[in-house]
């Protein structure tokens, strides 16, 4: 399967890219995508992704097609063909 | 007393004379500091009914209980007055030196009452107090009024708060600046400017005595470790502004005054794209170790030099929410604003709504005559000049244009309406006069009533509501019957933070977890290093509902309704048409509902009032006298 990955924020400057297109196998995860990023984009973790490779560091989140966070618990879903994934931090105040 | 001096100082402007009142420790437990404390002394020292542009209204200041202590972003003081936007309490908070400064010149607040004759500026050299003529920095801009009182002394220690000329021109929307900083929203600085005071300066040379100082600079030092870490990074690196990207991309990013979510040059106005193109340097409020404020510099064409402080909230004002996608003339705006002291985000959103205006031919060319534009200007959406140019026609009231919006959204579309007989307010974004933050509510249901019974008015620093929406917690789109509950919470956890006061950036500091199982534990034991007191989780809860009853109890006693608990007409009648919040309206029946569900969280009455054995139960017996039912 294809999806896209939007980056914003500190994911955006560690990756270099603004977006990812990525050919999947079928029953990969959301948790496998974070695998993908953390050994593609090293400086991601930390800062986006814990050491463990495979979580996102909070408040960092994926987004589905703009409509659905996919919560910690939800990280072992898979997504489906042609959705759009984005990884972005919300921030509050200013 | 540990932490505290246990003094107020009163100032009358009007007589030119001081007195000292001394406060009981208890009274301290109560208010802790920050915004509960200015607004307790609102409640004591205002004339309820005043003006807020009379002499009856008083300026509150409050100084934080980890002022000049170790305690990493606790260096923030409060502000409050009668609200000359919204009639109800005005209440600002600010992170700089003034308020450290504050602290160590021995007072724990400062209330100045009643009005100069002539423009004047106020001296307080630790316990000493004088009057000085100001007639010299009139007209002066934010940061050469801070200056030249520096100058005057030669002492660059010494810290003011002061107003701009938008706060000697009344604006309603203007702010005080403080060390660069800025106590915003709610219009204070024409509080300020209607008492004629230009500058509040302050010299402390004393320290702050603390019950453990031991401990205190242990847990200061873990804090200040996590607080350079991880769970700050995105602060540092981007500011807040990296969440234009965000609220664009769910659809909630006002845009064209807020009839879009979404914006078609978003990037071009983004946190990212200020990073890469134009940023300076980062810089920090005082006692701050994270230094999130990035400061964004225009270096060339027709906005240099430019420079100031982007924020989200002042961003989306003054670029997506007036369809400017020109990063340069949004830095331009913003850095106006700071120099002439006028709220950014009230600022943005009256210009916007005299862009919709224009566009919708309620206004024409001809209305934006001004001093630099003799025949007027197109006051389109995307005008990056315009919007500037309006920035400072604002702050000097220029022209019919200026006069009209530095009055803010509310009373400019009520005069708009009635000498034209247009329905204007339908496009001015305020709740109870304050101009709207940076979030379109119609697709953040809990937001929404978090909003609409905001105690200062539709505001997102006081109202956390948008965080169980956002992070997906809940459904954004619908209500359910917990959204009461969450609103109430998410506004009480607010509180704490503001009346502590600690920047809520330090929130995942603690623990690693930002909820309040993380944090009041850790807020408890620097609140006991400080002070000797014995606050446990429960006494931590209690300040943010102390913080918040004193708000709505002025309110109320200043004639607050149910009915002042609404959305913008906007919000109930026109869904936005693209982006992933398309479709969505708060329905009044809704918002009904949710404020049905808010106030029984509360424990107020169907109406909203506060029930007299509430604030008892509270410890505070006086104002349930006065407004409790």
């Amino acid at each position: 399967m294809h999806v896209h990955v939007e980056l914003f924020g500190l994911s955006r400057i560690a990756a270099g890219t603004k977006e990812l297109s990525l050919e999947l196998e079928q029953a990969t995860t959301f948790r496998d995508i974070v695998r993908l990023l953390s050994t593609k984009y090293p400086d991601m973790i930390g800062n986006v992704i814990n050491p463990d490779g495979e979580t996102l560091h909070p408040p960092n989140i994926f987004n589905l097609n703009a409509k659905r966070m996919i919560k910690p618990n939800q990280m072992g879903e898979c997504p489906s063909d042609g959705d759009r994934i984005i990884l972005m931090s919300v921030s509050a105040g200013g | 007393m540990y932490g505290y001096s246990g003094k107020i100082l009163h100032i009358d402007l009007t007589e030119r004379k001081t007195w000292v009142e001394k406060k009981p420790e208890e009274w301290y437990k109560m208010y802790i500091g920050g915004v509960a404390m200015a607004s307790r002394l609102a409640w004591e020292n205002i004339e309820s009914g005043c003006d807020p542009l009379s002499p009856g209204n008083v300026i509150c200041v409050a100084g934080g209980l980890f002022c000049g202590t170790p305690v990493p972003v606790g260096g923030k003081w409060g502000l409050a007055s009668k609200s000359p936007l919204t009639g109800f309490i005005g209440d600002s908070l600010s992170g700089s030196w003034f308020a450290i400064t504050l602290k160590r010149s021995g007072w724990d607040g400062i209330v100045i009452h009643g009005a100069s004759e002539d423009w004047v500026r106020v001296f307080v050299d630790d316990d000493r107090v004088t009057f000085h003529d100001a007639s010299n920095l009139v007209g002066l801009n934010t940061y050469d009024t801070e200056d030249a009182i520096r100058d005057e002394y030669g002492d660059d220690q010494i810290r003011s708060a002061c107003i701009g000329p938008a706060g000697e021109n009344l604006s309603r929307i203007a702010n005080v600046s403080n060390d660069g900083r800025k106590a915003g929203r709610t219009g204070q600085g024409a509080v300020w400017g209607s008492k004629k005071l230009k500058a509040l300066s302050m010299r402390g040379t004393g320290g702050v005595e603390v019950a453990d100082p031991d401990t205190l600079l242990q847990l200061s030092y873990d804090i200040l470790q996590a607080a350079q870490g991880p769970h700050t990074q995105k602060y540092r690196v981007l500011g807040t502004s990296s969440n234009v990207l965000n609220m664009n991309k769910l659809g909630l990013l006002p845009t064209r005054n807020y009839q879009q979510g979404t914006f078609e040059d978003a990037e071009l106005v983004s946190g990212e794209y200020l990073h890469e193109h134009y940023k300076a340097k980062t810089t920090a409020c005082a006692q701050c170790p994270i230094a999130c404020e990035q400061i964004g510099h225009v270096k060339e064409g027709p906005f240099a030099p430019a420079m100031g402080h982007i924020e989200y909230e002042s961003l989306y004002a003054l670029s997506s929410n007036c369809g400017v996608g020109d990063m340069e003339a949004a830095i331009k705006a913003i850095t106006l604003c700071n120099e002439l002291g006028t709220d950014t985000m009230s600022t943005g959103v009256t210009i916007s709504w005299a862009m919709e205006c224009y566009e919708k031919g309620v206004f024409t060319k001809e209305d934006f005559k001004c001093e630099k534009y003799p025949e007027g200007f197109e006051a389109k959406f995307g005008n990056g000049e315009a919007m500037v140019t309006l920035v400072e026609m604002i702050a000097h009231r220029d022209g019919y244009m200026g006069d009209l919006l530095a009055e803010g959204t509310k009373r400019a579309s009520a005069k708009v309406d009635e000498e034209r007989g247009t329905e204007t307010y339908q496009w001015a974004m305020n709740i109870k006069g304050l101009e709207l933050p940076g979030y379109d509510a119609r697709a953040l249901k809990t937001f929404s009533v978090g909003l609409a019974a905001g105690v200062r008015g539709g505001c997102h620093n006081r109202s956390a509501a948008y965080d169980p929406d956002i992070k997906g917690d809940v459904d954004r789109f619908s209500v359910d019957e917990t959204r009461g509950e969450l609103a109430k919470s998410t506004e009480e956890y607010a509180a704490v933070y503001d009346t502590l006061p600690l920047c809520k950036f330090i929130r995942r500091c603690f623990t690693g977890k930002a909820d309040r199982a993380g944090a009041w534990p850790a807020i408890a034991k620097l609140i006991n290093a400080t002070t000797g007191w014995d606050f446990d989780y429960d006494a931590v809860d209690l300040i943010g509902v102390r913080a918040h009853t004193i708000k709505k109890a002025f309110n109320i006693r200043e004639g607050w309704t149910r009915a002042d608990d609404h959305l913008p007409w906007r919000w109930h009648h026109e869904p936005m048409k693209e982006g992933a919040s398309a479709g969505h309206v708060v329905t009044e029946e809704e918002l009904e509902y949710l404020k049905d569900l808010y106030y029984k969280a509360k424990g107020w009455t169907k109406e909203g009032l506060i029930p007299k054995e509430k604030l008892v139960e509270l410890g505070m017996d006086d104002v349930a006298e006065e407004i409790g039912v």
